[in-house]
Formats: structure tokens, sequence, C-alpha cells
């Protein structure tokens, strides 16, 4: 039962950090953003591809992998989100064309096979791959009746300190401080001399780095990357997570995830293997019906 | 005179109808000249399955080559198509649609996962097209492919042995060898392939005085393995049994590993390929499986089929590449024989599907003939993965 | 071009060897009226998956255990779909916007992952086979159906409910200050939209010899989908969703060679559409591409409410 918490708390880690990016877009722009699970995804695969297929150092490869979630960070606000504010369209439509880049971005790496238009970036196409055994030094411990995997137990600090380096930065800095203004009162925000739109490509980018890591900590220790871990995996269940925790709130996205880690395990093991797919999803449409502002989140004003 | 030209004209008469017979015979070598046997293939290259469809394509496309260049069928040269499924049921339905009805191709190949088979085999049934699987090796793909309907399905055949006989055989080779008393079953129970190699392994295990503890059920689609594979080890069993395809089973084996378990792994028809086996490495050396096929057999035409796939790839052949070799052999058996107009497509399509039935070649498989139910019947190679991408034989059943 | 070539000269031809494309298109185009029929009223629900497994699973049940006649399965199946729609209208339509979507996200998903993976009357994982599958002549079924259903639609947009529905979407609070019923109209349209759906989900499951959990049949991918039909077809008027339906699905049968890129150019699509045409292709103002010659011009969307 004990190895069965500690692989809750891994995969509960990747759950709340990928969550903390989704509720932080959420948070400042009342926008969901459907294409974090694909920048996610292609965290992974670009820093798989160039370890693999360009032989970089995983390292470099990995800060590589993150430059370009935040890149594509830009990319989602300049094509997705910028065009539909200045014509006022309704946060719906944000949702539409998010889903659209989210489809171009999994179908580009799905095709990516060698001899295609899209072979610079993956040549996998829709196989899962794996870091090849050595990439990183990954050496097991065995304590008691646990087993500890270098690579998953990094994952716990790695995304702690992120989270608390982000919650930081939005409380105490003023860049934080502008970001709190944007999600506040956009308007009044920039009648008060901020740059808005500029405050909202940072909010994108380091959603997205985020996005991207969690997804390249995904890829090393659950050793699998293909162009569906973000759809099979997180983009659902980071749902799920943000809905627990409260939209917008990042210590809800952070306790959310950890508890979606727990309670899924934990369904496992009294319910039955089976049980744990379904389990995220009831919570959260029961979180929705009952409480839908989540546990941190503030009551929930008329939002259309 | 008169006797010359009556003579000339028995001669001319003679001459006529016996090149008249041997046109309509069944031994002319050209009869088909310039037209072209147009095949499908539908096969996983890539998603879960493309650690096989690969391998299907390269057997399959290399009989193709050699067949052309040497004549062809009866002077026709065969087309084929290799169509990717991506391992998902609804688009392996969606290709057979195109290839039956748009492409109108004689027969088809395939699909590479019995997954997929639910779908295609009984609309190729229903569009009455031949298809020759070629690695799906689940209950029911033959020759109920409509199950539970008891009307066996005329245009389906298969030429990958089933699981219902590997497995057993894998299983009891090893508790002959080493009497486990313990095992624990994982199994993706929303893959046909996986769930029906479970159910055998529940069926069989008894037989040999395995207890199975526990039936660990996860969907394939689930990246994160180790809760399912703690459950398994924290019971400590002999056996770990795996009857996944595609990346799963090196996962589950490389994780127990990790965990501490030094148990035998037991496995399916996914075990029998390069690419699972160099995946797995060290955590699967070992590891048994049963399969169709082996690079070292010693049937008459097994050595020049590896020697040419050699030159032509690279690389060794395994079970998936000499399946997809044979069907080609098969199908171009079957044709030759069948009598086709390549006018009439239904026609020709009932003709091929009569021809198969009869067909008895040799193949690297071994002397090849379906059964009465379209099925395979032959000898079974215990392997063992030798943590290296490679395996090694362990012990080799003939056919009861 | 070979397609469209063989679908002007010999059409009879081209039929016959695209039954199964146009008995798709036939079902995409029902399940976007489903949607249609959400969207008009102005809510954003991606439910329609979760009850095409209803209906789908329902008719097939009764047709395995009880070999009832096709109609009835496939009537019991749309009720069923309009039952549970009921049900789950009743706490989700308080929701707004973004958070009705990710309600309905959550509705399909512990359907398909939490109720029918762990019922073994379902097949779980691996589904349930159909034996009776008619894939050839269920398409008078199927085109028969639409027709009925594009007729249904018409007549709704064009009376009360159409009117409601066109004002809840433009102001909610403005038609409920003009004494609109919003709660009873929105729940009208989320159960008209779960019958069709359940209607469209036991028709395919006639055409298909499988039904499975599986995502792309009734997940969230499959949600994504009907809504593009929607999007890109614009969901404005009636017609709008069926050509986007009729697009979407016939891409990759038009476009061979390129068929390994549809999904990034339906994202493309997705993306322009939204930013520059968000009535889509069938919608008014600017450049409507496709507006059949008798269409009267009436102006939909801002109706004068009784």
């Amino acid at each position: 039962m004990d190895q069965q918490i500690l692989n809750a708390i891994f995969i509960g880690s990747i759950y709340a950090l990928f969550a903390v990016g989704y509720t932080l877009v959420f948070g400042v722009l009342d926008i969901l953003n459907l294409a974090h699970s694909a920048v996610f995804m292609l965290g992974a695969a670009i820093t798989y591809s160039l370890v693999v297929n360009r032989g970089q150092s995983f390292w470099i490869a990995c800060i590589l992998g993150i430059a370009a979630s935040a890149v594509m960070g830009l990319v989602i606000e300049h094509v997705c989100l910028r065009p539909l504010r200045r014509r006022k369209a309704p946060p719906i439509a944000a949702l539409i064309s998010t889903i659209g880049l989210a489809l171009i971005i999994v179908a580009a790496v799905e095709q990516g096979q060698p001899g295609t238009f899209f072979s610079w970036l993956w040549v996998d196409g829709a196989n899962s791959v794996a870091f090849p055994a050595g990439t990183i030094p990954n050496p097991t411990w065995h304590v008691g009746d646990l087993t500890l995997e270098a690579s998953k137990v990094a994952i716990i600090p790695i995304s702690i300190i992120l989270m608390l380096v982000l919650g930081y930065v939005i409380r105490y800095t003023q860049v934080g401080r502008g970001l709190r203004a944007v999600a506040e009162n956009p308007r009044a925000a920039r009648l008060m001399g901020l740059d808005v739109d500029r405050m909202i490509s940072l909010t994108l980018v380091i959603s997205s780095a985020l996005g991207g890591l969690a997804g390249i900590l995904f890829g090393v220790a659950l050793g699998d990357i293909s162009p569906y871990i973000g759809r099979d995996n997180v983009e659902v269940r980071g749902l799920a997570v943000i809905v627990l925790g409260g939209m917008g709130s990042i210590p809800g996205a952070v306790v959310g995830g950890y508890l979606l880690g727990m309670i899924e395990v934990l369904a496992l093991v009294v319910l039955g293997s089976n049980a744990r797919g379904g389990v995220a999803f009831a919570a959260l449409f029961l979180m929705l019906v009952l409480r839908p502002q989540g546990l941190f989140g503030a009551q929930l004003r008329e939002r259309i | 005179m008169k006797r010359l030209h009556l003579v000339t004209w028995l001669a001319a008469a003679v001459f006529v109808a016996a090149c008249g017979s041997t046109g309509g015979g069944s031994s002319n070598t050209s009869s088909y000249a310039g037209k072209t046997i147009k095949l499908g293939a539908i096969l996983s290259i890539t998603g879960a399955g493309g650690v096989y469809g690969p391998q299907s394509r390269d057997g399959a496309n290399l009989a193709v080559k050699q067949i052309n260049s040497s004549g062809g069928v009866n002077g026709a040269q065969i087309a084929l198509t290799i169509n990717d499924d991506a391992s998902d049921k609804a688009q392996s339905a969606q290709v057979a649609q195109k290839l039956i009805q748009e492409e109108q191709d004689l027969a088809l190949l395939g699909p590479t996962l019995s997954n997929s088979a639910v779908a295609v085999h009984p609309l190729a049934e229903t569009l009455k097209t031949p298809i020759l699987a070629v690695s799906t090796t689940g209950i029911n793909i033959v020759p109920n492919c409509n199950a539970p309907s008891t009307v066996p399905c005329k245009y389906v055949f298969r030429d990958s042995l089933g699981e219902e006989t590997a497995i057993p055989d894998n299983i009891k080779s090893y508790a002959a060898d080493s009497h486990p008393s313990t095992g624990v079953l994982l199994v993706a129970q929303d893959d046909k392939f996986s769930s029906d190699g479970g159910t055998i392994v529940q069926n069989t295990v008894g037989q040999y005085n395995i207890q199975l503890l526990k039936t660990i059920k996860f969907n394939k689609a689930e990246a994160d393995l180790s809760p399912y594979v703690t459950q398994a080890v924290q019971l400590k069993p002999d056996v770990i049994f795996i009857t996944s395809l595609g990346g799963i089973p090196a996962k589950i084996m490389t994780e127990a590993r990790k965990q501490g378990w030094t148990g035998q792994f037991l496995g399916g028809n996914g075990f029998n390929t390069a690419t699972v086996s160099k995946q797995a490495a060290d955590a699967g050396k070992g590891a048994r499986s049963a399969s169709a096929w082996y690079l070292g057999n010693n049937f008459a035409s097994n050595a020049d089929f590896v020697t040419a796939y050699r030159a032509e790839y690279n690389k060794d052949p395994d079970q998936f590449a000499a399946q997809g070799y044979a069907a080609i052999k098969i199908l171009a058996d079957a044709a030759k024989r069948a009598n086709l107009t390549f006018s009439d497509l239904a026609g020709d399509r009932d003709k091929q599907r009569a021809a198969m039935e009869s067909v008895n070649i040799q193949t690297p498989l071994g002397p090849f003939q379906f059964t009465s139910a379209h099925d395979v019947k032959q000898t079974v190679w215990v392997i063992a993965m030798d943590g290296v991408g490679g395996f090694t034989l362990v012990h080799q059943i003939n056919p009861s | 071009m070979d397609f469209f070539i063989q679908l002007f000269t010999d059409p009879v031809a081209f039929w016959n060897s695209h039954t199964l494309l146009i008995a798709q298109i036939g079902i995409n185009s029902i399940l976007a009226s489903s949607m249609f029929v959400v969207l008009y009223s102005g809510q954003l629900s991606l439910a329609a998956p979760g009850f095409m497994a209803i209906g789908a699973y329902t008719s097939l049940l009764m047709d395995l255990h009880w070999h009832t006649p096709l109609a009835l399965n496939i009537a019991a199946g749309l009720l069923v779909a309009g039952v549970v729609g009921v049900f789950v209208g009743l706490p989700v339509l308080r929701l707004r916007g973004v958070f009705l979507a990710i309600a309905t996200i959550g509705f399909i998903e512990a359907l398909r992952l939490g109720v029918i993976l762990n019922l073994p009357i379902t097949g779980e994982g691996l589904g349930l086979k159909n034996p009776n599958a008619d894939p050839l002549g269920g398409i008078n079924l199927v085109l028969g159906s639409l027709l009925v259903v594009l007729f249904l639609m018409w007549r709704l947009t064009k009376g009360r409910l159409g009117s409601a529905w066109a004002a809840i979407r433009q102001d909610e609070l403005a038609a409920l200050s003009q004494g609109i019923n919003v709660a009873q109209y929105k729940m009208i349209a989320f159960v008209l939209s779960a019958l069709l759906a359940g209607f469209a989900g036991g028709l395919e499951a006639h055409l298909n010899f499988f039904v499975d959990p599986g995502d792309q049949q009734y997940g969230v991918t499959r949600a994504v989908q009907i809504l593009t039909f929607a999007v890109l077809g614009g969901s404005g008027n009636f017609l709008g969703p069926v050509v986007g339906a009729l697009v979407v699905t016939s891409l990759p049968w038009v476009f061979q060679q390129a068929q390994a890129y549809i999904n990034v150019v339906t994202g493309l699509f997705l993306i322009a559409v939204i930013v520059f045409r968000p009535q889509g292709i069938v919608g008014r103002g600017g450049l409507a591409i496709v507006k059949p010659w008798w269409w009267p011009r009436r102006n939909v969307s801002a109706p004068a409410p009784r």
C-alpha cells in the first residue's frame, strides 16, 4: 500500500504542474486554453526528438524543449487569442480556436515520419516511444518495501519549487501585480497604463513553459511519449483538477493535482483497477454541480 | 492432291483444337498477361500496433517484388497498396471501406490488430471481399468473425497462429520446466487481443496447477502503469502473465524489475518481435512466448526467405514478416488457380475466395494449408527474449 | 479530383462505390443538427457523444438480448438518451459558458470511463459486436431520417422556440427580463439535442459491426469533431452544421493524397473560421459561400419575442 501512495504522489505532481498552467491562464484571461495539453505533449516530443534524432545531450534538449513550449505560448496568444480579443469575441470563441490549434499540433506530430513534411519535428508517427535507457542517470533505490526511482522522485522537488516560485512572483513582484491587475479588470489595467497585451503574452509563456516541462517530466518518469499523451492522460484530468481546486486558483491547482492522484490510486486499490479512469470525471462532474467554485475558488460571479 | 488437302485440313483442325484447349486449360502461363491484380493491405504502421505492422509490410512487399520480377501471376503484376490504420479500430474500418468500394481491390490483407479485426472482418464478409489476416491471433477471428453468431465467415482467412494454441503451449512448456505455483495476470481490458489472451490464460492455468492470484485490468491508453504493476508485485507471484501488445509489455517488465520482482514473465503474440525485445532490454531477458516462426527453422523455403529479406532490408525478418510474406504467396497461388476474368469484380472475388480454400504451398512458416475453418495449424516455437533485442529458442512443439 | 469527376459524370456508380461514406455523412449531419440546437440557444454543450453512446448501446443491447425490431430499438435508444438528458440537464444548465462545456465533458468521460467500462453488460472495454449490422442497407434509413430531422429543424427555427432560443443566445438576462422562461427553453434545447444525438448513435450502431467506448467514438475527440461541423458550417441557421458535416466528413475521401494532413487542415480551418468568419460557411453577412437560391431572406437572429 505504501508504494501506491508514492505512485499517487508522483503522478499527482505531474497533474499539479500541468494544472497550474491551465489555471493561470483561466485566472488571468477567463479563458480555457485547450491547446495546453498539446503543448505538454510537444515539450516531451521535441525534447525526445532532439535527444534521439539529433544527438543532443538531454539537459540541452530539455532547455530547448521548454523554450519551444514557451514560444508556443506566444503562438497561442498571437494566433488564437489576440485576434479574438480585438473583435471582443466571447471566451467560447477562444476555447474553439485553441481546440483548433491543439488539433494542428497533435496532427503535426502524428504525421511526423521519415520523409514527410514534419520529419524535422518528430519521426515516430503515432508510435509511443521512450527515452533510451541511460539518457539520464536514473538509479533506483529500495527502502524497505518501497522502490524509489530517481527520475520520479525528482519530480516532487521540481514541481514544488516551480509552484512556489510562481506563487512568489505573482504575489510579491511587480510583474505579478500586473498579472493580477489584468485578471481583476483588464480595462482598468489598461487605463492605468499597463501593457495588457504584454501581460497576457507573459501569462501564456509562463503557462506553456510549465506545461511543456510537465510533459518532459512525464516522458522521463513514465517512459511514454506519443502524440496522444496530452489527450489521453492530462487533458481531461487537468480539467478535473482545476475544477476540484477552483478555477483560477494556483494553490487550488496544486492541491487538486495531488488530490486527484490520491483519489485515483485509492479507487484502484479499493474498487478495482477498472475504476481508475472514471473517478476523475465523476469527481469533476460532482464538483461542478455541487460547488462550482472548487475548493479554493471564490464565489462564482456570473460569467458568460 | 485431294488427300494432301484433306490431311492439311485435318492437321489444321487438330492444331486449332489443340490451341483452343490449352487456351482454356489450367496450366497456361500467361493468360493474365497485361493485367494487374490489386491487393490492399490494412496494417498498423503507426500507433500501438506500429511495432508489428511494418514487418508485415516488409515481408509482403518482398514477396510481391519476387513474384512480379519472375513473371508475375500468370503474367499479371501484383499491385499491393499498404494502408495505415494507426492502430485505431474506426480508422481501420474506414480504410477497409475505401479499399473495397473505391479502390476495388481483389482481396485484402490484415488488419494488424485483433481489436481492429472486429470492425473490419465482418465488413469484408458483408461486402464479399476475401481478406487474409496476417497477425490477428485473438479468439473468433476465424471462422466465426461475427460471433456470437455461429454462421462461419466465408471470406475471412488467417495465416497467423491463434493464441488459443500458442498460449497454452507456452504455459505448458514453462510449467514442465519450472513448476510455478502462482501467477498474476495483467490485461488491457479494452483491447481484444489482450483480453482474449487473458481469457485463455485464465482457462489454462488450472490445468498446470498454477493458481491465478489476481487479474489486474487496465486501459491500454494509460501511460502510468505503476499502480497496476505495484499491485501485481506486492502479491509476490511466481509468474506474471502479460497478454498486451505494443509498448505495454516492455513497460510492465521494466517497472516490475524496478520494483524488485524477479519472477518469470509469460506472454503472447505481442512479444514476438525484435522491437519489443529491444524495448524490454535487460528487464525482459528470459521472458517467454510461443511464436509461429523462428529464424533458424528448417522448413524448405525458409532459408531463401531469410537470405532474401536480409539482402533487401539489412536486418533479420521476424514472425510478422514471415506471416506477411506467406500471405502474399498464398494470395498469389490462389489467384493463379482462380480463373480471374478481371472484368467482373464480384465474381472474381468469389473465385479468389474459393481458390484460397484449396491452397497447398511451401512457406517460411512450413507447408501451408488452411483448415476447414480457414485457420492455421502448424509448428509452435517457444522462444525467450535474450535481453539484447533478439530471441533464443527454448522448445519446438510440432502440431498434433 | 477523381472524386468530383465521378460524382458529376456517373452519379449512379458514385453512389454505389460510396454508400458507406454517404451514410456516414448522413449520421454526422444528424449529429451536427444536435449540436445546432444547443448552440442556437447559446449553450456550448459537448455532451452529444455521451447521448450517442446511450442511444447506441441501448438499441444494440435490445437487439442482442430481446431481438426486437430495429425501429423499436432505435426509438428506445433515443428515448433513454432523452431521459438521461433531463437528469443531466437539471444540474448542469445553471452553468454558463465555459463551465457548461467542462461539465458536459465531465459527463461524457464519466459515462465512458466510469459507467460503460465497468458494466459487464456493455462488454466493458471491448464493447459489443453487432452481427446484424447493415452498412449497405442502412443508408436509406439514414438519409430518410436526415430529411425528417432537417424539416424539424427548419420548423423549429421559424417558430416560437427558435425565436426564444435566438433571444436567449443573444442575451440571456435580457430575454429573462422580457418574460421568456429561459430555464425551460434551455432545457428543451438540451433534451432535444440529447434525443437527436441518441438517435444518431442508434443509427450508427446499426451501420457498424461494433460499438465500443473508445475516445474516437464517444469521447472528447468525437465531441470536438462534432463541434467542428457546427463551427465550420455556422450555427446561425439549421443548414450550416449540415454543410460543415458534409465538408469535414468527405475531406479524407476527396483529398486522398493529403489524407494524412486532414487534422492539420481542419485545425487551420477552425482557427480561421472562428477568427475571421465566426458565422461559418453558411452564415449571414459577408460572402456566404453556400446559400441555396430558395433561401428565404429572413433575419433569424434578432426576432421580436412574443
